[in-house]
């Protein structure tokens, strides 16, 4: 190493201008483009939308493409395994149950894409007509959620003081019976049917909602940009609507997320017991159901409503994981 | 701590009463008698037999009774099965619901906080990931969906164990681990992000500084302070094992709580329903009672906000 003498002429002092400091390098960015930046950067969670886009897709056209209706009966179709002419190579759609191949048997020159069941129905439409069944209510519920979630834990923290005590009183009786209970009994008050599950549905799942709504409306309303709105002359409110409610969103969202697949399981739940969905309708649980019935001769019937939901329930799963760290990177870990 | 254990005694008390009412009420609004060929009855039958059971009364009147039946620990007949107390069933069901629920948290904590544990330690590796990613799939898919799988792979197709019963300590492993996966990926879920919270803590640097062994701080130091965490998850864990154990259940055709409730329902079986019913919001309420309490011996600060979660 070269031997450099270090001496106070080597140093210039820099010029330092102040106006830079105060320069803003950046477009500053939102909260909500930075939640997004976040969420588009996770792998996990995009491959989620992606599938879960196709399967709702599915669930909207899936059944145009099949020439069977959801009730088309014919028995000397029935139990037929799944098959699809072009894809024969593959062994799962090949037609053949047990290296019979059944088609051939009693002469069917048609392709079932999933097969059909007992009663010769066509269980491609019936898979996604049970998906949309499924998706319906779990949609529905979950917006209802939103919204009495929202309303009930925004008055409840809002207002605090006694309201906010008796609010809270209540809905921790109510969180206090297992939400089994409630939902069964509901159905069982109302007759079995779309209505009845998503109601059965709603009555616990807002619960979540109002609470966490609750807190962050407790949290923010104390702060000072708030105060400021309201030195300004604001009403509750628009206080409410227009900063408190906002400022909550990202939570609201991430919880909306987490409540569909619940309310997608407990109509599996539900149909699978037998209080669901009733025949010729379909819905994922019931398809399941009647699957699950002759499981150990056909497992075939089984298995594609089986997949649909587990991949639904999956991505809706690892998508809120991926919204919530992205609302709230601290989270993350 | 006295005034705070009473005050949950209260409200586990309240919630108990509500819970009977409503179950009483939604009772009175079911379509239907609950005699099993109402068809073949006339009505002159028909009014007898509901006068018989006190079924022609005023509703309000039907409600004190039931009350009062309760406290005094009478639930009312079996409309199914010639009027035999509901309560022999429960005495005689409940413990096998019990074992099982009981089975299925334990085998599901343990593995749970093992993994976590494992993932927490070797965070961002494979390892981690593998962990992570059986406890999302573990956690979303529901335990029936686990139950048809497991019957249908070792049950039927490989004949490792029995497909259904519950006598033989074989019977118990595959509703037991139907239950328990969903158990293991929460608690795993959850501990692993309290191990990677407390890995990252002063006091392990401290550890490390003063040369204590990599697994002497994670025994002493890291699991330790993770694991208090764990018991607040145990509350909603059981509403679920509940939830799940009413479907395994019937699956495995295991003689508990969840398979009677399906039947009474089938059958209209009012006061069968009605203590099965019970029976679940009970324990649910109980074990919530238990947690809090857990909680509140475990971090004093709950005590002195008053809340629960």
């Amino acid at each position: 190493m070269a031997d450099i003498k270090v001496t106070g002429d080597l140093f210039v002092p820099s010029d330092i201008d102040h106006t830079l400091s105060e320069k803003i390098a950046r477009k500053s960015t939102s909260v909500w483009k930075d939640a997004m930046r976040r969420f588009v950067q996770n792998k996990g969670a995009m491959v989620s939308m992606v599938i879960i886009a196709i399967i709702v897709v599915m669930a909207m056209i899936g059944s145009v493409l099949s020439p069977y209706d959801i009730d088309d009966q014919d028995l000397t179709r029935s139990n037929l395994p799944p098959k699809i002419s072009t894809l024969s190579w593959i062994p799962l759609f090949d037609g053949k149950e047990n290296g019979v191949d059944t088609y051939q048997q009693r002469g069917i020159t048609k392709d079932f894409w999933f097969g059909t069941d007992s009663f010769g129905r066509d269980l491609w439409t019936r898979t996604w007509q049970g998906t949309r069944i499924s998706l319906i209510i779990a949609l529905v519920a979950t917006l209802v959620d939103v919204f009495i979630g929202v309303v009930y834990g925004g008055i409840s923290g809002y207002f605090g003081g006694a309201v906010d005590t008796v609010m809270q009183r209540i809905l921790e009786i109510i969180a206090g019976i297992p939400n089994l209970v409630w939902i069964i009994l509901l159905i069982l008050v109302m007759k079995p049917g779309l209505l009845a599950i998503t109601i059965a549905i709603l009555a616990t799942s807002w619960l979540t909602m109002a609470r966490i709504v609750r807190g962050q409306v407790l949290k923010l309303k104390d702060q000072e940009f708030v105060l400021a709105s309201r030195t300004l002359g604001s009403s509750g409110g628009r206080i409410i609507v227009r900063h408190l409610l906002p400022n909550s969103l990202g939570m609201i969202i991430v919880n909306t997320m987490f409540s569909i697949p619940t309310a997608i399981f407990f109509e599996a739940l539900l149909s699978f017991i037998g209080l669901g969905i009733r025949q010729p309708e379909a819905s994922l649980g019931s398809l399941i159901n009647a699957g699950y019935e002759i499981l150990q001769i056909h497992p075939y019937q089984t298995l594609y409503p089986g997949l649909v939901i587990s991949l639904l329930l999956i991505c809706f799963n690892i998508m809120g994981d991926g919204l919530r760290d992205a609302f709230d990177p601290k989270l993350r870990r | 701590m006295a005034y705070y254990i009473l005050k949950r005694i209260g409200y586990m008390l309240l919630t108990f009463f509500i819970v009977i009412t409503l179950t009483f009420l939604s009772m009175k609004l079911l379509p239907g008698t609950p005699f099993k060929q109402q068809n073949r009855l006339t009505p002159e039958q028909l009014n007898q037999l509901m006068h018989y059971y006190g079924l022609d009364q005023p509703v309000p009147v039907q409600y004190v009774r039931y009350l009062w039946n309760f406290i005094h620990g009478d639930l009312g007949g079996s409309f199914q099965y010639g009027m035999q107390p509901v309560t022999d069933f429960l005495w005689q069901r409940f413990p096998v619901s019990l074992q099982l629920g009981i089975e299925a948290m334990i085998v599901g904590t343990i593995f749970g906080i093992l993994f976590g544990v494992i993932a927490g330690m070797y965070r961002s590796t494979t390892l981690d990931w593998g962990t992570m990613a059986f406890s999302v799939v573990g956690f979303s898919i529901p335990s029936f969906i686990f139950a048809a799988i497991l019957q249908y792979v070792f049950g039927v197709q490989l004949r490792l164990f029995p497909v259904a019963g519950w006598n033989d300590p074989w019977n118990h492993v595959l509703p037991v681990i139907s239950l328990a996966i969903g158990v293991t990926a929460e608690v795993a879920r959850f501990m692993r992000t309290e191990m990677v919270e407390v890995l990252s803590q002063d006091y392990i640097v401290t550890a490390e500084a003063k040369g204590l062994a990599s697994s002497a701080i994670v025994m002493k130091h890291g699991i330790r302070n993770a694991l208090i965490p764990i018991v607040t998850v145990l509350g909603p864990l059981t509403a679920a094992v509940v939830t799940g154990s009413l479907v395994i259940e019937n699956i495995f055709t295991i003689p508990g709580i969840g398979t009677q409730f399906v039947e009474s329902v089938v059958t209209n079986d009012y006061p069968m329903i009605m203590a099965t019913t019970e029976v679940y919001a009970g324990l649910y309420i109980v074990t919530i009672f238990i947690v809090d309490i857990l909680y509140g011996v475990i971090d004093p600060r709950i005590r002195v906000s008053g809340g629960g979660k």
